[in-house]
């Protein structure tokens, strides 16, 4: 799977290393956060609420005297976590069930395929209410239900892929040499499927982000005084009139990351890519 | 989802470039008043309307035996006069003869004899019929013990006298009747349409202004009545906008599409000195109810501790609205209110309460979950009191919300441990805010009851001389706020709003009655908005 041209290659595009370098910088933020915060997230002060940015808040304070610089990085360890983990475990689910479907085709593909079809018949906002409600509030809830219902794309992505990589002569010459079929997936086909995989994940972890701030404005998401970008946004852009710092950090948060991850995501996908690699 | 968000915003986009343009050209040929109402009203049937916003809509369509003055006193209206028997228990009313619906048929009192036992009947299944409980026989009625209608104290003497009979004095009772559910209602039309009786097409009103249309999550307007046995009012037109929310209202008011708004506490700060900026006093109370029957508030020791262990002076420093905090029920500017009575905040007494109540330090107690509706104040609020119940009493709380209605329906059928309520003032006596936690209440969901507070509620009620009467409110206070504590009230309100320099004569009392019918659009402003 590893190109002898990956970092080569993926060094040469600027936008892609930068954009590591700041998703890591945000996963150090993640997991350093007590660490980095001047003040607890839920730390409230009502003598000083809703202050501007100054030397004490460098992000200024919002409507309960929060320190809205700490909520950030509070709020970065839970969306970074939320969307990660999501993103991961619906590409994990989806890949192995689209390929299974994809590679072994006929009635078995069919059966599977419908079942997603249903899966996928029914709203995901409808689909994640009800998993939310099973489960239980709180950011197990939201993790589980975000992946349960995120694997679903990904499996018919993987599974058009898979059904097309398979007919491919080389394939074909593996089957002819008497590989297994599990080896072939493993070490034909699903190596080929990683840009799409790449590009899904990258748009999973914005998606993700946004699911869970959908999920928290209906009561459904984290328990406050928990915080995410999502809850900060949706708590700012009440307040965009007046008191504008209180949606323009989350905002840059949210905006930065997923410019981020998409950059990151083409970047990946150039140096990664088995065929381009064939052609240099 | 990305792409519902999209086309969302995108339809946003294209309704705010549409919708108002429409109504500036009725501006310029009429006197057009507008304002928003927080959520589509859920009916117009003043006997089944218990929410502000249908109410709102309903205040102007109709009209009582009884409306206040600017000062909150009941005064005759569809009753010109009435008379009062020697131990107060009969009162009689003597109708105008010149009151006419909107259909041109006479109003009588038989109108009001019909309302009053639909209003009873059980199977209305009114939840503001206890406002009624204070007539002869009308609890009976009401909770089947009798079947027979006639029996209730109402009877139309003749077709513009109405005797009603009370079980004992009720001071108050004048003021009863100034409220929505108390109207008269037509028989004819309610037999003969049903439950679509208050569509546009079939409702008939008798006040200073009629329903025209009803277009559903949008709009609502009301023109002036031509058959309003008073003067006629100085609009020609009264537009109600659904909006809900509150900062999307403020941008229309703040670009002329409406000319009464309610700020938002973030916005409070901002528009202070803003010329069209008025405060005002709210017969509201915010508090927080605790359900007896749940685990740890079946014990009085932890629910002392929690409505000790909360500075209410923080709240106003939050919602920034000129709230006044409260530890006692009756509000101010009501008869009886008294901020000495409650538990006042003192973090060590309340971890002591919660020590002796067998929980020290909060060791054992089990999971409390603290419930409100969804909403950014309420939000708010719950986020702060859950901050310093752990820092005073180090108590973790789960903070729940649920949409409006989902919300009512949990209270009733399985109340959380911890719930938030509000309770606005229905005519300015203390009784409309005492009663409400009577163990015959239906609004009363904390599952509390005390037969001696009950006696005192009653007996307050009946109470002619002010002194007893305040000495049985105090005393009723201390049960409910100090002694039983199935409540922690937290504050109460203020009216924070914004009024068009356009605009004359709209008076805004303390009960956030809106009174259309005297207000004026400033004629040299007619043309140019």
């Amino acid at each position: 799977m590893i190109q002898p041209l990956f970092w080569p290659r993926f060094r040469q595009d600027r936008l892609a290393v930068a954009s590591l370098l700041l998703i890591a910088a945000l996963l150090l933020i993640a997991i350093f956060g007590d660490v980095i915060a001047p003040y607890a997230h839920d730390l409230q002060n009502t003598d000083n609420n809703l202050a501007a940015p100054n030397a004490q808040h460098w992000m200024g304070t919002d409507a309960l005297g929060r320190d809205l610089f700490s909520r950030l990085i509070y709020g970065t360890r839970i969306s970074m976590a939320v969307s990660l983990l999501t993103g991961v475990s619906a590409l994990l689910l989806g890949t192995c069930y689209g390929a299974v479907s994809g590679y072994a085709g006929g009635r078995i593909d069919n059966a599977m395929m419908r079942g997603v079809d249903v899966l996928y018949a029914i709203p995901d906002l409808l689909l994640i209410i009800l998993i939310t409600v099973l489960i239980g509030r709180g950011v197990s809830g939201v993790f589980l239900a975000l992946s349960l219902v995120g694997w679903i794309t990904v499996a018919r992505l993987i599974r058009g892929e898979v059904l097309r990589l398979k007919e491919n002569a080389y394939v074909e010459a593996a089957r002819a040499f008497g590989v297994k079929d599990v080896r072939i997936l493993l070490k034909h086909i699903l190596p080929n499927t990683f840009g799409v995989l790449i590009v899904t994940l990258t748009f999973r972890i914005p998606s993700a982000i946004l699911a869970e701030s959908t999920l928290s404005f209906i009561g459904l998401g984290l328990t406050p005084p928990a915080a995410s970008w999502g809850t900060l946004a949706n708590e700012g852009w009440k307040a965009l009139k007046f008191y504008p710092h209180l949606i323009f950090f989350p905002g840059l948060a949210i905006f930065m990351t997923m410019l981020a991850f998409n950059f990151l995501g083409d970047g990946l996908r150039d140096a990664l890519d088995p065929k381009q690699n064939k052609v240099s | 989802m990305k792409a519902l968000l999209i086309s969302l915003l995108f339809i946003g986009l294209v309704a705010s470039f549409l919708w108002p343009s429409a109504d500036r050209g009725t501006v310029e040929s009429e006197a057009v008043f507008r304002m928003n109402l927080t959520a589509e009203p859920p009916t117009l049937d003043w006997a089944l309307a218990t929410d502000n916003v249908s109410i709102r809509v309903i205040e102007n369509l109709m009209e009582g035996l009884t409306a206040y003055d600017a000062a909150l006193r009941p005064q005759p209206a569809i009753a010109a006069r009435w008379t009062v028997s020697g131990d107060g228990r009969i009162y009689t009313f003597h109708l105008r003869p010149d009151v006419y619906w909107s259909d041109g048929k006479q109003v009588t009192a038989h109108d009001f004899e019909y309302a009053w036992k639909r209003l009873l009947n059980p199977a209305t299944a009114s939840e503001y019929a206890y406002f009624l409980y204070d007539v002869e026989n009308a609890a009976a009625y009401n909770t089947g013990r009798i079947k027979d209608a006639d029996l209730v104290g109402v009877k139309a003497l003749h077709d513009l006298t109405l005797r009603v009979d009370l079980k004992k004095q009720a001071v108050y009772f004048p003021s009863v009747t100034t409220f929505t559910a108390t109207f008269p209602q037509r028989k004819d039309l309610i037999e003969r349409y049903g439950d679509r009786w208050t569509e546009p097409a079939h409702l008939v009103t008798l006040g200073a202004f009629r329903l025209e249309e009803w277009r559903h999550e949008y709009r609502l307007t009301l023109v002036a009545n031509e058959h309003y046995y008073g003067d006629r009012p100085a609009l020609d037109r009264v537009i109600f906008y659904v909006v809900s929310e509150e900062t999307t209202a403020l941008t229309l008011y703040e670009t002329g599409y409406l000319d009464r708004v309610t700020l938002p506490p973030i916005a409070i700060p901002r528009y202070k000195t803003h010329p069209d900026y008025v405060r005002a006093p709210f017969l509201r109370g915010y508090y927080y109810g605790f359900n007896l029957d749940k685990a740890p508030f079946d014990k009085v020791k932890v629910r002392q501790a929690f409505s000790m262990a909360i500075d209410r002076e923080e709240i106003p420093k939050i919602l920034k609205g000129g709230e006044i905090p409260a530890t006692s029920w009756i509000p101010q500017g009501m008869f009886a209110h008294n901020p000495e009575i409650g538990l006042a905040f003192n973090p060590e007494k309340a971890r002591r309460f919660l020590a002796e109540a067998g929980y020290k330090n909060g060791a054992g107690l089990p999971p409390i979950t603290l419930a409100f509706n969804t909403d950014p104040t309420n939000r708010m609020i719950a986020e702060h009191i859950q901050a310093q119940w752990k820092k005073n009493l180090g108590v973790t709380v789960l903070l729940d919300n649920m949409e409006w209605k989902v919300y009512l329906q949990q209270l009733r059928e399985d109340t959380p441990q911890v719930f938030r309520l509000g309770w606005g003032a229905d005519y300015p006596d203390p009784d409309n805010f005492m009663n409400l936690f009577t163990s015959t209440s239906g609004n009363n969901n904390t599952h509390w009851g005390n037969a001696e507070y009950d006696r005192f509620i009653s007996d307050a009620a009946s109470e002619g001389d002010p002194s007893k009467r305040l000495a049985l409110y105090d005393a009723a206070q201390r049960i409910l706020t100090e002694t039983d504590v199935p409540i922690m009230p937290l504050f109460f309100a203020a009216q924070n709003l914004l009024i068009s320099p356009e605009i004359e004569g709209l008076e805004v009392n303390a009960m956030d009655l809106i009174h259309l019918k005297k207000v004026k659009r400033k004629p040299s402003n007619k043309v140019q908005s």
